[in-house]
């Protein structure tokens, strides 16, 4: 299924939140109550009702300071170890159209914190009830034919979508380029997520979950594997 | 802007400086960015690493307040390594003006300067005249009184190391910064300045701009793609708002207030209406009488006529000499001689300088009006912070108003572009249109006057005041008595336009009373031919530069780059092959709506006499590098803000701008060169709030984002201090104090100031007690001081002395 | 009951939870035909400019056509020359302006010394309005100045606003105020 890509440019975004309130206004999600914390970042964090969050950092790198942001949400993994950890389509499911992965409210079959953990990315968060929630790629938005909202907002062109094929085209065009300039610049696991970023220094200096540690989809495929080995049974047990 | 957002991605290097863009305009950056791309160089100054500089290629910090140092230095590199357009400096700036011999520079003050009313004698600042009456020139710019040598004279004082004395940049990044900046002299080159309030809300903010114009005139970067003098405004229409001058000192249209000494019609168009003798000089200002009567009919319609003067009389009149600007509004509102004042869309109790003095003084109202969409510190002052609403006798009516999408109507872009917008939702619940409130107020008192008219009813019961349609304000209409219509059949240019059909364009207004129009920049905005701000076509120019002539409208007569002859060479061809604005066929301009349709100049020495001087609406039609007119001096000085870290400038015997206007009530303490408030302050905005935060705070998505207010500071300011990032401290000033949460930064750092280490701390401005209903973040105006720029009175918000302390 | 998104998304889990078909064991077309459906289907569009900074980015709202007749979305317009759909948080949250439980519907008064905000009509408020501009006029109003000359105006009435006014609003504003004889007319572009 090759489906719908993002290709998010760091080097491009300018933090100015756009993305954020946009996905809050288009799912109807409440604001948070939050306080400042000393940084422009806000809410902390990613949560039941925060999808999209853009991460700041500050940091000297060879005397010169850089400040990074870094638009965090749902990589919509090409094969998503929550999807394999849930093993649950009533609960998490894929459109095989566009490869948005979904979470529903019918969690009751599920492991919610196994889920939880497996992601590579830190990305799944519950309500107190257990539902889980994450950016669902707007996919009512694209299966329309329009943008998601994040991206559709994007003042500079950081956030695109499209078909996987021309966002990898556009990603490996744009990083030739940016290359000549940051040396260090590279795109985010390409090959694993739907949601690849370009960044121009060490990823971890943008965000501690920015790419997948080495083995997180080698053990989550072994963890799928051994859930896809358990009896049927657990499946239908709620029904 | 002299160009407009789209433009901004033609340039070839973008300073931000006094604004940050990223922030605060972020779709600009959709231009900047596609600029970048092209290979544009983007310079970000500012006194904090911003997210402006995040995306910059050159980044140099300077402290509040000493814009003028640096930008003199760049004056001064340019004019050191002859990096000025010649042809462009000779023929379209007044660089070639010989100044009278009364003129002098000395000790930091002008010629001319009276200590005891603070204020210049202009006249010492006068251009030399031939016989015909036309300034003496010299276009070698060689003789010793002419505004070119003097220029170089002024400036060959901002050397390197004092400007870096003075600013705290590095001397290497100022160098950076010229000589990019400076490289965009090239031919075909253009570079262009984005600032905001970070220069405009200073003693010497006029300055601080005309500093800039004054290099994009030498660099040849005026009336170009890409190029210009940018001023990023930060209000949806607060360019409408100007241009329909919402302010004491000008008329719709930028007409003159009549002073009481203009008599009579007559007297005031005559006070008002510049003559020039050179026959080359378009002086568009000399129809100025036809735009003042069109006006009068238009506030007056069938009442107005030639017996009454058109009404001229029934009109308020100001004295001479005085001001009635918004800090001077608030000192008398603070002595009592104010007792009744409409807050209209605006909140002084927290968006004024000084806020805490604007919140007294509202203690001293009989009666207020507060229009808004919420409840807010203005409305409510007599229930906020230290007030005792029991010992507050002022009335006040709250209006709640509807939001934009709840009405029809156009507002005017920084560009200058007229947009049209729709009705979405009728208004929530019982809240009406400003249009709605206005209209019936002005009703209300029509019927008042009419029954109980005893002082001088005649304006009131005489205003045209037709603008509904079935019981309800009509913006059409009023968007029509704006653009204008012929009163009577008449044939203009060969062409007959009937009575009641709207004026083409401000070209065919009359000053026999024969027009209305209620802003003759606004002439041509609705015509015949329909509402132009509503127009959707997405089909640029022929020169392709992002023009868009067909999308919305924009003043004047939708010319979309102003000042564009200035683009050209003496034959009208483009210094800029790839992107032009304008372009002389040898018969037509093409490309954008030319600044006049006269043919080119041809040459200096015998110009075409059907041709005129570039810049049109100058009196002379030349740009004044040498700006005689202004009140604080023709050329740009360096002046220690009001309040300073130093105890002498630097730069001359004058520490602070001496015009700029000082309050003196028991509120307006100050404090300079004060080991009680050691750390210069400074404010500015956030990229998820607006203005005093009245769209914002009360918004709850957009609060999440940025909840409380904050104090950016240096790692090395909260070493010394021992604050922690994220806790609650105290900022304080000599007029107010405030709690912020620390924000410990590496993007601040401390200045280096002729040899002492000078701390400077920021804090978003949008912030007051009502929302959040926590009560507890407060405006940073509370700090800052009511002194002003002496050409506008806008007040000094961007500079001053604080002191910040643990809580 | 206002419904929002993440309910949409609940019922229709639990909706999709009660049907057990197909190879899979689940029949997961509701949730799918949810996905699909958009909140502003048919809903009315209009055009509108951001009424925040003076960018003058375009927007589109979309406006219910059935019940309460209100704001259900407002996106960049993508094609406005200008930000060509985009929106930064401001301007895409305007709808959260617009629809806000903190917006002031009536109008107030507050009489001298009171320490609360009492509802008012429209008629009342501008009647009373009207009024006071009136009394303070009069008592007040300047025909000729210290040398004499006419200056018919009051000084005792002062006026600041509105750069969030529309153009027409600026003007016939400006023009009555002009009428009464203010001199003290001042607005945001001042400060």
């Amino acid at each position: 299924m090759p489906g719908k890509s993002f290709f998010i440019d760091t080097l491009l975004c300018m933090a100015c939140k756009g993305c954020q309130a946009a996905c809050k206004q288009w799912h109807d999600l409440p604001a948070e109550k939050t306080v400042n914390r000393g940084t422009y970042q806000n809410p902390a964090d990613l949560s039941f009702v925060t999808y999209k969050l853009v991460r700041f950092n500050e940091t000297v790198i060879d005397g010169k300071l850089k400040w990074l942001f870094f638009p965090d949400q749902c990589r919509h993994c090409m094969e998503p170890p929550c999807e394999m950890t849930a093993d649950d389509p009533r609960a998490i499911f894929r459109d095989p159209a566009t490869g948005a992965v979904i979470y529903t409210a019918d969690n009751k079959n599920i492991d919610v914190h196994e889920v939880i953990e497996s992601c590579p990315y830190n990305i799944p968060r519950t309500a107190r009830d257990g539902t889980l929630a994450k950016c669902d790629m707007c996919n009512d938005r694209v299966r329309n034919g329009l943008l998601p909202a994040c991206v559709k907002t994007c003042p500079t062109g950081a956030m695109n979508f499209g078909d996987r094929e021309e966002m990898l085209v556009m990603a490996r065009r744009r990083l030739a380029t940016v290359k000549k300039i940051h040396p260090k610049a590279k795109l985010l696991d390409p090959d694993d997520v739907r949601v690849i970023y370009l960044v121009t220094e060490d990823p971890m200096l943008y965000h501690s979950f920015a790419v997948a540690s080495n083995s997180a989809f080698d053990i989550s495929r072994k963890v799928a594997l051994n859930k896809l080995l358990r009896p049927l049974n657990r499946l239908t047990a709620g029904l | 802007m002299t160009n407009h957002w789209i433009d901004i991605g033609n340039s070839d290097c973008i300073l931000i400086m006094g604004s940050n863009a990223a922030e605060n305009h972020p779709i600009s950056f959709k231009y900047v960015m596609k600029a970048m791309e092209n290979g544009a160089k983007l310079i970000s100054v500012d006194p904090r690493f911003t997210k402006t500089s995040s995306k910059a290629d050159i980044y140099a910090s300077l402290r509040s307040g000493t814009d003028i140092a640096f930008l003199g230095g760049m004056i001064k590199y340019i004019l050191d390594n002859d990096l000025y357009n010649k042809e462009c400096v000779a023929a379209y700036t007044n660089a070639s003006f010989i100044v009278g011999k009364d003129f002098s520079f000395k000790d930091g003050l002008f010629s001319g300067y009276d200590a005891k009313n603070r204020k210049y004698d202009k006249s010492k600042w006068a251009f030399e005249m031939d016989k015909k009456g036309c300034p003496e020139m010299d276009r070698s710019l060689q003789h010793s009184r002419c505004v070119f040598r003097l220029l170089k004279k002024h400036y060959s004082r901002y050397n390197l190391d004092l400007v870096s004395k003075i600013t705290g940049t590095p001397k290497a990044d100022l160098l950076k910064v010229y000589h990019t900046y400076t490289a965009t002299c090239a031919t075909g080159k253009a570079g262009t300045i984005m600032y905001a309030m970070g220069w405009t809300q200073h003693t010497v903010g006029t300055q601080n701009i005309r500093a800039m114009a004054i290099i994009q005139l030498l660099l040849g970067n005026m009336g170009v793609a890409g190029g210009g003098v940018n001023a990023l405004r930060g209000e949806s229409n607060v360019q409408g708002s100007t241009d329909h001058c919402l302010l004491w000192h000008i008329w719709p249209g930028y007409l003159k207030t009549p002073r009481a000494s203009n008599v009579s019609l007559e007297a005031y168009n005559k006070k008002w209406t510049p003559k020039s003798n050179d026959p080359l000089s378009a002086n568009w200002w000399q129809n100025y009488p036809k735009y003042s009567v069109s006006l009068l009919k238009s506030f007056f319609g069938g009442n107005a006529n030639h017996e009454n003067d058109f009404g001229y009389d029934w009109l308020p009149k100001v004295d001479d000499g005085e001001v009635y600007s918004w800090l001077d509004l608030f000192d008398e509102m603070y002595r009592g001689t104010i007792n009744g004042f409409f807050a209209w869309g605006q909140n002084p109790a927290c968006g004024g300088a000084n806020a805490g003095k604007n919140r007294k003084a509202m203690a001293n109202l009989d009666w207020m009006v507060n229009v808004n969409i919420f409840d807010n510190e203005t409305g409510s002052f007599w229930r906020g912070p230290g007030m005792n609403p029991s010992d507050i006798k002022t009335e006040v009516f709250m209006l709640p108003c509807c939001v934009s999408v709840e009405k029809e109507g156009s507002i005017t872009n920084s560009g200058r572009w007229m947009q049209w917008r729709y009705q979405g939702p009728k208004p929530l619940g019982n809240t009406r249109s400003d249009g709605d409130i206005i209209m019936e107020l002005g009703f209300k008192l029509k019927e008042l006057y009419k029954h109980e008219g005893v002082s001088f009813p005649e304006a009131i019961l005489n205003l045209k005041w037709d603008y509904m349609t079935n019981g309800m304000y009509d913006s059409h209409k009023a968007a029509r008595e704006i653009n204008g219509y012929f009163l009577k059949d008449v044939t203009l240019k060969g062409k007959k336009y009937k009575k009641g059909t709207l004026v083409p364009s401000f070209a065919y207004l009359q000053a026999d009373g024969s027009t209305s129009s209620g802003n003759w920049l606004y002439c041509n905005s609705y015509t015949e031919k329909g509402n132009m701000a509503a127009r959707r076509s997405r089909e640029d120019a022929v020169n392709k530069i992002g023009l868009y002539p067909d999308f919305a409208w924009c003043w004047p007569v939708n010319r979309r780059i102003i000042y564009n002859r200035v683009s050209v060479d003496l034959k009208g061809q483009p210094w800029d092959k790839e992107h032009w604005v304008i372009r002389w066929t040898g018969e037509k301009w093409i490309g954008d709506v030319p600044d006049g349709g006269w043919p080119p100049l041809k040459s200096l020495e015998k110009p075409n006499p059907k041709s005129k001087w570039a810049f049109i609406m100058r009196k002379h039609g030349y740009a004044q590098i040498f700006g005689s007119g202004r009140s604080d001096g023709p050329f740009p000085e360096h002046y220690e803000p009001l309040e300073s870290p130093l105890k002498n400038n630097l730069m001359s015997k004058q520490r602070m701008n001496p015009a700029a206007p000082v309050y003196t009530t028991d509120a307006d303490s100050v404090a300079s060169n004060s080991p009680e408030f050691p750390i210069v302050g400074t404010t500015y905005r956030v990229s998820e709030h607006w203005q005093t935060g009245l769209m914002t705070r009360p918004q709850p998505w957009l609060l999440e984002l940025q909840p409380q207010v904050f104090v950016e500071m240096s790692e090395e300011l909260a070493k010394e201090k021992g604050i922690k990032n994220g806790e609650r401290v105290k900022v304080a000033s000599a007029r107010g104090s405030l709690e912020c949460t620390a924000i410990v930064t590496k993007r601040f750092k401390p200045f280096k100031i002729a040899g002492k280490v000078v701390h400077e701390v920021g804090i978003p401005f949008h912030f007051g007690w009502r929302w959040p209903e926590s009560g507890s973040e407060e405006s940073s105006n509370l700090l800052t001081p009511a002194t002003g720029d002496p050409n506008t009175r806008i007040p000094e918000t961007k500079a001053f002395m604080v002191n910040v302390s643990k809580l | 009951m206002k419904v929002t998104r993440r309910k949409f998304i609940q019922i229709s889990g639990a909706a999709a939870a009660g049907l057990a078909t197909g190879n899979l064991g689940f029949d997961l077309s509701p949730v799918m035909a949810h996905a699909q459906m958009l909140k502003t289907k048919y809903a009315k569009e209009t055009i509108t400019i951001c009424p925040y900074c003076a960018v003058g980015c375009g927007a589109i709202v979309h406006t219910s056509k059935k019940g309460d007749g209100r704001v259900i979305n407002i996106e960049g317009d993508p094609d406005h020359v200008i930000n060509r759909g985009s929106l930064c948080s401001k301007g895409a949250g305007l709808s959260g302006l617009v629809e806000n439980e903190n917006r002031l519907l009536e109008p107030m008064y507050r009489a001298p010394y009171a320490n609360v905000w009492k509802q008012v009509s429209w008629d009342w408020a501008i009647g009373e309005i009207a009024r006071r501009v009136k009394k303070t006029r009069d008592a007040d109003f300047t025909k000729k100045n210290a040398k004499g000359q006419i200056v018919n105006r009051t000084t005792a009435i002062a006026s600041v606003g509105s750069a969030a006014m529309d153009n027409e609003e600026c003007w016939i504003y400006q023009a009555l105020m002009r009428a009464i004889g203010l001199v003290y007319i001042e607005h945001q572009a001042r400060i």
